[in-house]
């Protein structure tokens, strides 16, 4: 590094002298040297950040910890998103982190925007327990939190001002309703379920079933098994299923990527035929299949929408609006008849 | 156990007690492996049908093509940890590739590319003697980490699916058999054929046994692991054609915990941790007992957190039994 920082009219990233203890010396003090200016402008820096909000007195500054950008679409599209929406914003100015999954990060970065000082911290817990005293700490440090798309549990329900995400419940809901109606309210199905012990996966199954057992009791799921958010895993679970039940009407899965590997099983068999396809989180494979009529509905649940609203309602505390609690965000439902409505996913 | 070898017994047409006795202190898990198929089929008439049997060959090629590949590099004495991640790399490269610039090219650069990480865990493995734990669990983060950066967390897909004649690896059958059980039984009978008929798989056992000796013998050991894990890297390729082509699209994490699972079946089969002995008969059987358990378990109808339960009593099981036919007895009366 050092070597890269010298301009170095050779363009050698290591030249002889640097080997010469005194030559290391030397740049040792450079280094040093160029750290206190590097602190200095840092410092300058701070100050200008502090002072901006001070000159301009409509200007909010609103802090984000997500939980792992890039390691799936829809975060990466989040945040782009979040992002796009910050600017669009004039009063708005954002400071946007990624705790990378790790906890300890995220906690690390909770810190920082406290002592930043900014307006509002938006978390998307990497662990829904291990996060609630750093959250604690910012509610007493008089910053308003909002938590975005997974909740964080209920300890912490007392120090944030709002939950900004999808309903998992509903979408479970949603789905059943769809299932009925492909089936006209009869039928025997299987339900391939996401990971185990995941928030969003249980609450989606919760939702389904309870829908399913009150206004559809024509429809019975035969077995439940999970498939782990797993396009494969979920082929082969949906192989098992074809081989120990001659009659399924239809399929319900945690969401698309999983339906769709249901869906690669039963076309394998030759049953795809007449069986009804319903998922949840429409994926760009799901609305294709939607298209060609092999899949029959699923929820639409937009990462652009999820940024958006989490950056409406943090705002909207600051402001000193009226803000609910649980503030979803809308998730339609979406099958072949009004796909054209919507832009295929970008994941 | 002991009577038996006292006398030789006159030969008979009829295969005697003591020639039974030998199998099942040789195949002790072949032993193990038939009692489970029997006690299923009581269970669920399904179970012992062809179709579920072909089903669930076609299910474990994935995870058994794998594992004949990291069999052999434990015969060599060492670990691959990294098989789950270089499956997610391969799978997102092939899949990715396919629809840029069509699927032999993609294949190839593939290849290329896995066999490439298998190379750099062979140079730190065998060439600089670093712990094959420790190298191939750093591999295992490094390649997700370069698997997310090259997929950007997109999921990859292929788009015309019918089409495409890369569904043969995953889709297809030939004489009535999946091609991922040609892939997965073909490769295991080419791997125990080298293993045990030539030059280059005496070595392999001579390394893993006692690779002092081996040294001693004018056996190049450092050459010998750097290949074992050019062979797991190319044994996690063919598992990567057959998911890809299977599923018809990847997400960069689809092979997390395959590991695990791939490592399992090598031990459950009897190839020995410590290296210098094990077969790929062994490892074909352990993997079967496994993918044989998900799928009568779930055939039976078991909740889904039993199943995990009952896995682990039925492996503890097989075992118990491969150690007990060994020993010649259940349990040890040592004193």
């Amino acid at each position: 590094m050092r070597a890269m920082v010298r301009p170095d009219p050779t363009g050698w990233p290591l030249r002889p002298n640097d080997a010469d203890p005194r030559s290391a010396r030397h740049n040792d003090k450079n280094g040093v040297k160029r750290m206190k200016i590097g602190t200095h402008f840092a410092a300058l820096g701070a100050v200008a950040l502090v002072a901006a909000p001070a000159a301009a007195a409509d200007t909010i500054t609103i802090g984000i910890t997500q939980n792992n950008v890039g390691v799936d679409s829809y975060q990466t599209t989040y945040e782009r998103a979040f992002i796009e929406a910050a600017d669009a914003d004039p009063d708005v100015e954002t400071v946007v982190l990624d705790a990378g999954g790790d906890v300890a990060r995220q906690i690390g970065q909770i810190q920082d925007l406290i002592q930043q000082k900014v307006d509002a911290i938006i978390i998307w817990p990497t662990n829904g327990q291990a996060v609630v005293p750093a959250v604690r700490q910012a509610d007493r440090a008089g910053i308003p939190v909002v938590i975005t798309n997974s909740q964080i549990a209920e300890a912490g329900f007392d120090f944030i001002k709002s939950f900004s995400g999808p309903n998992n419940i509903v979408q479970g809901e949603y789905s059943a309703q769809m299932m009925c109606d492909a089936l006209g309210g009869k039928g025997q199905i299987v339900q391939i379920s996401g990971q185990p012990g995941y928030t969003t996966a249980i609450e989606r199954q919760k939702g389904f079933e309870d829908e399913l057992a009150k206004s559809c009791p024509g429809v019975t799921i035969m077995e439940t098994q999970p498939g782990d958010w797993n396009r494969e895993k979920s082929q082969r679970v949906m192989e098992n299923f074809l081989t120990k039940y001659d009659n399924i009407d239809g399929v319900y899965s945690g969401d698309d990527n999983m339906g769709v590997g249901a869906l690669n099983a039963a076309k394998a068999s030759g049953r795809a035929d007449g069986m009804v396809f319903i998922g949840a989180t429409n994926f760009a494979v799901g609305y294709e299949a939607m298209g060609r009529g092999e899949y029959w509905g699923s929820v639409y649940q937009s990462p652009v929408e999820d940024a958006k609203n989490a950056l409406a309602t943090a705002k909207a505390i600051v402001e000193g609006e009226e803000v609910p609690f649980l503030n979803y965000f809308d998730t339609p439902k979406i099958t072949k008849d009004n796909m054209s409505e919507f832009e295929k996913p970008v994941f | 156990m002991t009577s038996d070898t006292t006398g030789a017994p006159p030969r008979a047409m009829l295969p005697t007690w003591s020639d039974v006795g030998h199998l099942a202190q040789r195949q002790g898990i072949l032993i193990a492996f038939i009692l489970f198929i029997i006690a299923f089929s009581f269970t669920s008439e399904r179970f012992a049908s062809w179709d579920n049997a072909s089903t669930v060959f076609r299910q474990v090629s994935i995870i058994g093509t794998m594992a004949l590949g990291v069999t052999v590099v434990v015969i060599g004495g060492n670990l691959d940890l990294s098989v789950g991640s270089m499956l997610s790399f391969a799978t997102v490269l092939v899949v990715d590739l396919h629809d840029k610039i069509g699927p032999a090219p993609a294949m190839a650069i593939t290849l290329v590319a896995t066999l490439a990480i298998g190379a750099v865990n062979g140079i730190l493995v065998g060439f600089l003697r670093l712990n094959s734990l420790i190298v191939t669990l750093g591999m295992l983060s490094a390649i997700q980490g370069v698997t997310l950066i090259y997929s950007g967390g997109q999921n990859v897909d292929i788009t015309d699916q019918e089409a495409t004649w890369f569904a043969f690896f995953g889709r297809d059958f030939l004489l009535g058999v999946a091609v991922p059980t040609w892939i997965f039984l073909g490769l295991a009978v080419v791997f125990q054929i080298v293993l045990t008929r030539t030059a280059y798989g005496r070595r392999v056992f001579a390394v893993g046994g006692n690779p002092m000796a081996a040294t001693f013998s004018g056996i190049r050991r450092s050459y010998v692991v750097f290949s074992t894990y050019l062979v797991s890297a190319f044994t996690t390729f063919c598992a990567a054609l057959i998911l890809g082509s299977r599923v018809m699209g990847s997400q960069n994490n689809v092979g997390q915990g395959y590991e695990l699972m791939v490592l399992a079946g090598v031990i459950l089969g009897g190839t020995s941790l410590l290296g210098g002995s094990g077969s790929m008969v062994k490892t074909v059987i352990g993997v079967l007992i496994l993918g044989f358990i998900q799928n009568g378990l779930l055939l039976m109808g078991y909740q889904y957190y039993a199943q995990w339960l009952v896995t682990w009593v039925v492996i503890i099981l097989a075992v118990w039994l491969d150690v007990a036919s060994k020993r010649g007895r259940l349990f040890t009366t040592t004193t």
